[in-house]
Formats: C-alpha cells, sequence, structure tokens
C-alpha cells in the first residue's frame, strides 16, 4: 500500500485511538492514555517513525512489547510513561543485542500506543504490523509464539522501577502464567518486552500493515462523523465485515475471574432485527457471537461492538445497559487461520470446544490486510 | 552456647547440621531428611566443603546466600531436582558478570542449612560460618542484611522444571512480594540466589558462628539420644532455653496459602503441665505461643522451638501431627531482633498480632 503511513502526527494519533479501539474487539486496554503520552513526546520534538515490514532488514532486532495486565486497573492506576522503555533496555541488557525496532504485541486498544511511546522514546522506529492484527488476553496467543518463537528472556517493568526477568521457562504458557503472576503483584498493569526477533522473521510472521489499518479506520470514523454519513457501512465496506446485528443491551453480567473480566451480554434486535436476541460471550474480549442461539461468529474473527450512531468502539469494560449497539464481524488475518493458530486462539481453546470455526468469507479478494 | 568452630563439613557431618538446623529453624527451613540426603551426595561426588570465618573474606570477594523458598508443606511432596540451586547461584552470576567466592546459609533449617553446602560441595566454593537470621523466618526481607542496608537484588529464582528468573526491585519488601507469587506459580516451592554482596558488607551482615552453633546442637541431640536421654534438658542448659510446655498434640489446623504452610496446633498439657493448653501459631515457622486464655508466652521474634517428647528430635510445622508427645522449647533471639529496625521488620505486628514485643526471658522469669 502506497499510501502507508511513515511518520505519526497528533491528528494521526487521534485517528489511531479509534481504530485500535476498533480492532481491540472490546479488549486490549484504553489507548486513550497512551495516546495522550505519545503526544507529549511529540510535542517534546521527537519522532514517532513508521517502518513497513518489507523495509525491515533480516537480521533486525525487533522487540514485540505492551502492557500486560487487567485492562480495568489501567484505567485507574495511570502508567507511569517509561515502563516499556525500561522493559526494553532491561533486555538489552540481558540479550546484549541493540534493538533496531519495536512492533506491537497487538493492535487491539492501548498496546498500539505502547510502541509507538517506546519507539519515540528510544529513537528506534515502529514496525508497521503486529502479532495478533486484534487483541486476545493471553501473550501465547501472537503469532511470535504460535509460530515458533521463544519469547525468553522477557522483561517487565513497573511503575515504581521494579524489573523482572523471565530468563527462562518450559513453554510459553508458562512465560504467560509468570508474567500474569507477576504483574499482579505489580498491582495488575505492567509493561512487558518479549525476547528480541529477527527482521526475517518478523517480515514473515507480523500481522502486516495494522497501524496504517487503524490509522484509515479511525480516520473513516472520524470523516463520517463529520459528514453525518453512516460509519458502521464504511467501516464494513473497508474491512469487508459483514452486520451481525443492531440493538439494545438488556443484560450484562460481567465479573472478574482469575485477572480477566468474563461475562455474556444479551441484545434486543431493533430495525431488520427486530425481535431477534443476541449474545455475546466475552473474556477481555468479545469472543463468540450468537444471534437466537445459533453461532453467527467466533474467535479468531473479529467481534465488534460499536455504538449504533457514532460507530465509536465500546469497550467490555464499558458496557452498560441500554446501549444501542452495532455488532460487527470483521475477518482475521490468514495467520490466525492455521491449525497451529487455531489450537491457540480458536473457540476450543477459550473453552468453545463444541464450536466449529467457520472462517468469516472476504467479499471481495484483497491482499495484505 | 560456646560451640565449637567448624573448619569444614565432611559427610559425617551433615547428621548433626540438619537436625541442629531444623532445631533453630523454629519449626521451618525444610525438612532435614531431603536437604541431608541432598548435601550428602553432594559430598561424597565433590569432598568436604571448606568452612570459612566471615573475617577472612576480602572485601571484595562476591558472597551469594542460596535458599529454598516456599511452602514447607509443598516441599515434602515437590522434591527439588538437585540442581536448580546451583542453577540459580549460576544464573545470578552470570547476571553479575562475577564469580562467587562463597556461599552462605541464609537461614537456619533443615533445608536451608544443608542446600547451600550441596551447592558449595557442586560448585568447590567455600561457605561462611554464619546467617541471616539467626533462626529461621518465612519471609526473605527479614535478614540481617535488610538491616544493613543491603539489597536483596538482583536475585535469581529457579525451579525443578528449568524456569527462571532475575528480579530487580525498588526494595527487599517488594522482592518478597514478588518472589512469593512466582513460588506460587512455580508449584509452591524455588530455588534462589539473592542478597549478593561483597566481603565487606557480608562482614557487617554475616551472623557469626551459626554453622558451627547448629554443629554443635545437633551433637547434643545425637549424642543424648544415643544413651537414651532426651536432649532438651543438655539443650536447655546449654542454650540458656526455656522450657515453656508439655504437652500432647490435640488439634493442627494448616493449611498452605499465599506460598507459606499457615496455622495452629493446639496442645494439651501433660506431667507439670496438665490440665493447661498452650496455642502454637506459625507461618512456616513458630512465631506466636500462647495459652488457652490468649496469655502469650513465648513470640517472635524469640525463637520457638518444638521437640518430640520421647526423641527430643526437632518438628517442623508441616510435620506436626495429632497425637505427637512434645516439648515446647523457647531460646532469646539475635539481641540485633530487638532493635526498632529488627522488630519492624520480624516483631509479632509485622505478622499481624496486636502484641507489643516482650523478650522471651521476662515472659517467663
Amino acid at each position: 500500500m502506497d499510501e502507508s503511513l511513515r511518520q505519526v502526527t497528533a491528528e494521526d494519533l487521534e485517528a489511531i485511538e479509534i481504530g485500535a479501539a476498533i480492532l481491540g474487539t472490546g479488549g486490549g486496554g484504553n489507548p486513550y492514555i497512551g495516546k495522550l503520552r505519545c503526544r507529549k513526546e511529540l510535542r517534546k520534538g521527537r519522532q514517532i517513525n513508521i517502518i513497513p515490514l518489507h523495509e525491515l532488514s533480516d537480521d533486525a532486532w525487533v522487540v514485540s512489547l505492551g502492557g500486560i495486565g487487567a485492562p480495568v486497573v489501567g484505567v485507574e492506576k495511570i502508567e507511569q510513561g517509561e515502563e516499556c522503555l525500561r522493559a526494553l533496555y532491561a533486555l538489552e541488557e540481558e540479550t546484549g543485542h541493540k534493538i533496531d525496532a519495536v512492533i506491537s504485541s497487538e493492535i487491539g486498544g492501548a498496546n498500539a500506543m505502547e510502541p509507538m511511546l517506546t519507539g519515540a522514546q528510544a529513537g528506534i522506529p515502529v514496525v508497521d504490523g503486529d502479532g495478533m492484527g486484534r487483541a486476545f488476553p493471553e501473550m501465547q496467543m501472537c503469532t511470535w509464539s504460535i509460530y515458533g518463537h521463544k519469547s525468553t528472556p522477557s522483561a517487565m517493568a513497573d511503575e515504581k522501577g521494579s524489573i523482572i526477568i523471565i530468563r527462562d521457562t518450559t513453554s510459553e504458557i508458562a512465560l504467560e502464567r509468570f508474567a500474569r503472576a507477576t504483574v499482579v503483584e505489580m498491582g495488575a498493569a505492567g509493561a512487558i518486552a518479549l525476547a528480541p526477533m529477527r527482521g526475517s522473521f518478523v517480515k514473515r510472521y507480523a500481522i502486516p500493515n495494522t497501524v496504517t489499518q487503524a490509522l484509515q479506520l479511525g480516520q473513516s470514523v472520524l470523516e463520517s462523523q463529520i459528514n453525518n454519513s453512516d460509519p458502521i457501512s464504511t467501516i464494513l465496506e473497508k474491512e469487508d465485515g459483514q452486520l451481525l446485528m443492531t440493538g439494545k443491551i438488556i443484560d450484562l453480567e460481567r465479573h472478574l475471574k482469575g485477572g480477566f473480566a468474563v461475562g455474556h451480554v444479551n441484545v434486543e434486535g431493533f430495525g431488520d432485527f427486530h425481535g431477534k436476541l443476541g449474545e455475546i460471550y466475552l473474556q477481555n474480549e468479545f469472543l463468540v457471537f450468537k444471534l437466537d442461539g445459533e453461532v453467527r461468529a467466533c474467535v479468531p474473527d473479529l467481534i465488534i461492538v460499536l455504538e449504533a450512531d457514532t460507530g465509536l468502539p465500546i469497550t467490555t469494560e464499558m458496557l452498560r445497559y441500554g446501549q444501542r449497539v452495532a455488532i460487527l464481524v470483521l475477518p482475521c488475518h490468514d495467520l490466525l487461520r492455521s491449525e497451529e493458530a487455531l489450537g491457540v486462539i480458536g473457540p476450543a481453546a477459550f473453552g468453545y470446544p463444541e464450536i466449529i470455526y467457520t472462517p468469516l468469507v472476504r467479499n471481495s479478494s484483497r491482499e495484505g490486510n | 552456647m560456646a560451640a565449637n568452630p567448624i573448619n569444614e563439613i565432611r559427610l559425617e557431618d551433615m547428621d548433626n547440621i540438619a537436625l541442629g538446623g531444623a532445631f533453630l529453624g523454629t519449626g521451618g527451613g525444610g525438612d532435614p531428611y531431603i536437604g541431608r540426603l541432598m548435601s550428602e551426595q553432594a559430598i561424597r561426588e565433590n569432598g568436604p566443603v571448606k568452612v570459612l570465618n566471615v573475617d577472612s573474606l576480602d572485601d571484595d570477594a562476591l558472597v551469594v546466600p542460596i535458599a529454598m523458598m516456599g511452602a514447607p508443606t509443598v516441599m515434602l511432596e515437590k522434591l527439588p531436582r538437585g540442581d536448580e540451586a546451583r542453577a540459580a547461584l549460576t544464573s545470578l552470576e552470570n547476571y553479575l558478570g562475577h564469580k562467587a567466592d562463597a556461599v552462605f546459609c541464609i537461614e537456619a533449617g533443615g533445608l536451608n542449612s544443608t542446600i547451600p553446602i550441596a551447592v558449595a560441595a557442586s560448585a568447590k566454593l567455600p561457605i561462611i560460618d554464619g546467617d541471616g537470621m539467626g533462626r529461621a523466618f518465612p519471609e526473605l526481607q527479614m535478614v540481617s542484611m535488610t538491616i544493613q542496608n543491603i539489597a536483596a537484588c538482583p536475585m535469581v529464582i529457579a525451579d525443578e522444571k528449568g524456569n527462571s528468573l532475575v528480579l530487580n526491585t525498588v526494595d527487599n519488601l517488594s522482592t518478597e512480594k514478588f518472589a512469593r507469587v512466582i513460588t506460587v506459580e512455580m508449584g509452591g516451592t524455588g530455588l534462589v540466589a539473592l542478597y549478593p554482596m561483597t566481603g565487606a558488607e557480608a562482614k557487617k551482615a554475616v551472623l557469626r558462628g551459626s554453622l558451627s552453633l547448629i554443629h554443635s546442637i545437633g551433637k547434643i541431640i545425637y549424642t543424648e539420644q544415643s544413651v537414651n536421654r532426651n536432649p532438651a534438658e543438655r539443650l536447655k542448659s546449654e542454650l540458656n532455653g526455656i522450657s515453656l510446655f508439655e504437652g500432647r498434640v490435640i488439634d493442627v489446623e494448616r493449611r498452605t496459602e499465599g506460598g507459606f504452610a499457615r496455622g495452629m496446633a493446639k496442645i494439651e498439657g501433660i506431667g507439670t503441665h496438665d490440665g493447661n493448653t498452650l496455642i502454637l501459631r506459625f507461618q512456616n515457622e513458630f512465631l506466636m505461643a500462647e495459652t488457652k486464655q490468649g496469655e502469650v508466652r513465648a513470640m517472635t521474634p524469640d525463637l520457638i522451638c518444638l521437640l518430640d517428647l520421647e526423641t527430643g528430635s526437632p518438628i517442623t510445622t508441616e510435620q506436626i501431627r495429632y497425637g505427637f508427645r512434645v516439648i515446647v522449647f523457647g531460646l532469646p533471639c539475635d539481641p540485633q531482633w530487638r532493635s526498632e529496625k529488627g522488630l519492624e521488620l520480624v516483631g509479632p505486628r509485622y505478622f499481624g498480632y496486636d502484641q507489643e514485643y516482650a523478650p522471651i526471658e521476662s515472659i517467663n522469669c
């Protein structure tokens, strides 16, 4: 794509914030605070430089990093601002590699902003791509882990100045467990930088162009607000998605379980969906959507809940009784649809073994994103 | 007690050290049986371990205590694989870019007095005659090093499966909190190398002579047992100990919680204590001994030791069972723990008991 992003401006940040939240599929945390931090860096004269995947050199060292923890906590315990940077430096020291670029572990939500913040602070570019193309609740669910990267050593940092290096674990899931236990002790929000990857690996397994994708998604929502056009149909058209339902939230059950926001939402249809009942099952992100008891969409495809009027995304922690919503599904990238990937991020991996994943068909054949 | 200083730890010393360690471990510090076997194996393979007086260290030497961390209840079932303590030390050495010159025991205890010996044997390093507590305490910041402002970090924690982490936190209490959740994730226990310090720092912080003392205590217990005498009497006179109670265990409440073995044991008096009941409360170690009426007879940081009434062998908190006939024995703690800073770290209030600390001698005079 020629219109791909090279340098992020303050206006771009506004659009990326919206786009990232949409790609967060209900989770991934709120990008708002990260946006403010990035804006501050720009004001200081620093730059957020974006490097497209194909320009990455094969032997470059790339670090995937971001925040880790419960999104609900991130809203109250505001990050100090240099957690990811400290984690990056600790990792450089541990591995002895000078890091050439950073990349988001998940483009969905707050972690779209973290690499841009760290990149600006450290003076290194951000790769246009990420490890999920959306958001997922656990770290082993990123393409790096799925396609064989060993994420140890990883470095974690909190706002108080503590650094924990996870030097070696028996598996990617064990890494997730140790990181999760550590972040709970950090007060449920911290930063993690995963073992450096070679440029050649990143080029092959990153979900491509997702920073640009977030930017463009956000731009189309902002434009439709200005033009008073319908943002939902713009998104669907742009992203090859389908409208699952429009309706009103009539019941909401959400609780914290094992560090995750887990629950279930009932939506009563209106408009074309009058008389129908929609159900969404969530664990930080929206995982499964049923219409009148029948599964219509599930992970790893992206289930997205938008405010029906504005097209602005609603995250799982912001769901309220009475909200009028549009529920969309967007196709996930093919890297998430392989057998290896579905074993980690398919419906069975989230506790829905009865659901068989049927890939959402794209209307048009499109390359890349 | 003036213990004969030991210069070398040989195979035949291990019985004494494991048992003496369990005695001073005040119920914690792990099972002496496993620790003895591990260090015996290491000595058999690598030869005896040299014991150093801390004052003979170079000021710029690197000294590292090594320990097992976690819930003793778990240690009984989840045995160390054997090489993870050494792996923790090596990992810390790599991090620091320095080889250790000596190791030492962070605390007294059946396991924690012996694991460092196993590591010393396999790494061919000397061990310092001293420790950081003069007893055992449940949390890692509860050491003389904290009083001397020596940081626990960088610290390495490793488990038997091959997981290992390096901690670099802001203070020793937060090191404990992070390390504790990590041990829980490791299945309840992990092996740690921490408080890397210079020889000069070690001279300030190490409580001297504890290995020799532990060795002598173990020897007394074995000698007395071999002539069918209960060691309690000799221990009492040699250590200025106080016999607090004799009785039978009639109730044990024990749970593995938050990475610790917590609970209480109720002891019904026999002999001169007939009609009375003593309650021991513990978090890995015994922290509080009080009567049924709530009258405190001994409290942390003084040592509360539980001995088998017949054999005089120490009983650890994870091993107490209904029906055991026991002696409860008290010892004054190292004077540093009675300072303001010491009591802040390990006094009754830290553990949630609403009690002003009173020395065991003054309670039981």
